[in-house]
């Protein structure tokens, strides 16, 4: 792949927590408008590597690019901010604020740190909850909808700070079996429209079904990446094969 | 009505030392309550930062205020901060006096006692919100203090308000502890007036009642508070 025209770029990318190193040197770039799911054992290192892209965990040693911003020099929260803007994330735990109704969640940082028009942002929130099929629950409380249902809302209020990338940290992993479905659709659609996604996914169908490159991690490197006929036909490594073997 | 004798109560001299009285007990609770609740809205904030000498300091002053008990703060500020040289020369009388009057000096420490306690339930509230929360709020470019202003606090203040009730309703009635350094507020009149009258069960049930009735309207107004804050999914919230 041609490097320089990659929207995100991660280099020999290290971390560690203490003493245990988390990150041993990741190396991954994804293009404009790619979808990339991350797929690996617990405890491999995927969710710390969203985390570092987007700034959220500092990183101990290579560099990470996004667009033109340099993210490992990047030292206060003020000089985030860019980042911010074009590098949402979708949690595990949807992480919703409670005192908040889904359409104030969707609104409050568009308004509040990006400084946009209370009106558009207003407007822009209704046609996100349209979106995610939630119009009907635009003044109910994070304590008051399903999990399926809060894990959309996260999804539109990702969406409301009009990113180029979204990162979705296992989004489908605390939800009900029938849940799961609602949400997926509601990221496929995303995929679809362009927009560069990366997915943290236990989900092998969806990650199959709708990702363009797939990466396998095992213990804080990449092992293998490729094509998702690829790597879950066809895989080479020994350890995607025997986690494969596990899951599917 | 049980031998107790109330026909004192039509003295328009006592009427208006309750009346006083009652009057500077609210004084003196509001105030203090407001500045214990500012003392412990900008120590909890302070502790947020995380700064080693300012949790120490923080630390102290907690502990401090938090395990003396309030009558022996207020006989200190009212006896030692004159005598260690915190006094000004009356304009008027050309003589020293103190530079805190007995009700600054119970202002003081009532304030200083409830903010110590503030500042511990504001802390315990900011520390029970879901670290996950702060981490969301951080990818939507929160800066620090816009989480604090408009996450953490808002989430946590709801948390800590049955806690606080407990705070303001204690302090209220310890506002009664300063008759002893002459601040005239109801518990002193009352003094007062069954010194004058000899009517001690009579005048003690009646302030008791005045007590009874204030507290409760303060701990009333608290819970109405709650309520309407509460949001789904915590606390009152369905």
């Amino acid at each position: 792949m041609n490097r320089t025209n990659a929207l995100i770029e991660l280099d020999a990318v290290t971390k560690s927590f203490a003493s245990f190193e988390v990150l041993k040197g990741i190396s991954l770039s994804v293009k404009d408008g790619e979808a990339v799911c991350i797929i690996g054992p617990s405890g491999s290192g995927k969710s710390t590597i969203l985390r570092c892209i987007n700034g959220l965990i500092p990183i101990d040693g290579g560099r990470i690019r996004v667009g033109e911003i340099e993210v490992h020099k990047l030292r206060s929260e003020k000089e985030m901010r860019p980042l911010r803007h074009r590098v949402a994330m979708v949690f595990q735990q949807y992480n919703l604020f409670p005192h908040r109704t889904a359409l104030q969640n969707i609104m409050m940082a568009p308004v509040q740190v990006l400084g946009h028009d209370r009106r558009e942002v207003e407007e822009r929130a209704h046609r996100l909850l349209a979106k995610v099929r939630l119009s009907n629950k635009a003044d109910a409380y994070p304590g008051q909808l399903s999990g399926g249902q809060q894990q959309r809302v996260a999804i539109a209020r990702a969406l409301a700070m009009e990113p180029q990338v979204i990162l979705f940290d296992e989004v489908t992993a605390a939800l009900d079996p029938e849940t799961v479905k609602e949400v997926l659709t509601a990221i496929r659609e995303l995929v679809d429209e362009g927009l560069t996604c990366i997915l943290v996914t236990h989900e092998m169908k969806f990650a199959r079904e709708v990702a363009e490159r797939v990466c396998f991690t095992d213990h804080g490197r990449i092992v293998e990446s490729g094509p998702p006929a690829q790597i879950f036909d066809a895989p080479q490594d020994p350890r995607t094969r025997e986690f494969l073997g596990q899951v599917l | 009505m049980f031998g107790l004798d109330y026909s004192w109560l039509s003295d328009p001299v006592y009427q208006g030392w309750l009346l006083r009285g009652t009057l500077n007990t609210i004084g003196l609770a509001l105030a203090s309550s407001a500045v214990a609740v500012l003392i412990g809205t900008f120590g909890a904030l302070a502790l947020s930062l995380r700064i080693a000498w300012l949790d120490a300091l923080i630390e102290l002053f907690v502990e401090l205020f938090r395990n003396t008990p309030p009558l022996l703060q207020m006989l200190f500020f009212y006896f030692t901060l004159s005598t260690i040289g915190l006094r000004v020369t009356d304009p008027v009388t050309g003589l020293s006096v103190p530079l805190l009057s007995a009700f600054d000096c119970a202002l003081v420490s009532l304030s200083f006692f409830g903010g110590a306690l503030c500042i511990e339930a504001f802390r315990s509230g900011l520390e029970s919100l879901p670290r996950s929360v702060n981490e969301a709020a951080r990818s939507l470019g929160y800066s620090r203090w816009g989480r604090f202003r408009r996450i953490e606090v808002p989430i946590a203040s709801r948390i800590c308000l049955p806690a606080l009730t407990n705070i303001l309703t204690n302090l209220f009635k310890t506002t009664s502890q300063a008759s002893v350094i002459t601040v005239p507020e109801l518990m002193y009149y009352a003094g007062q007036i069954y010194n004058d009258t000899f009517r001690t069960a009579e005048v003690m049930l009646l302030v008791l009642l005045i007590y009874v009735s204030l507290v409760s309207v303060l701990s009333w107004g608290m819970s109405r508070i709650e309520r309407a804050l509460a949001f789904p999914g915590y606390g009152k919230g369905h």
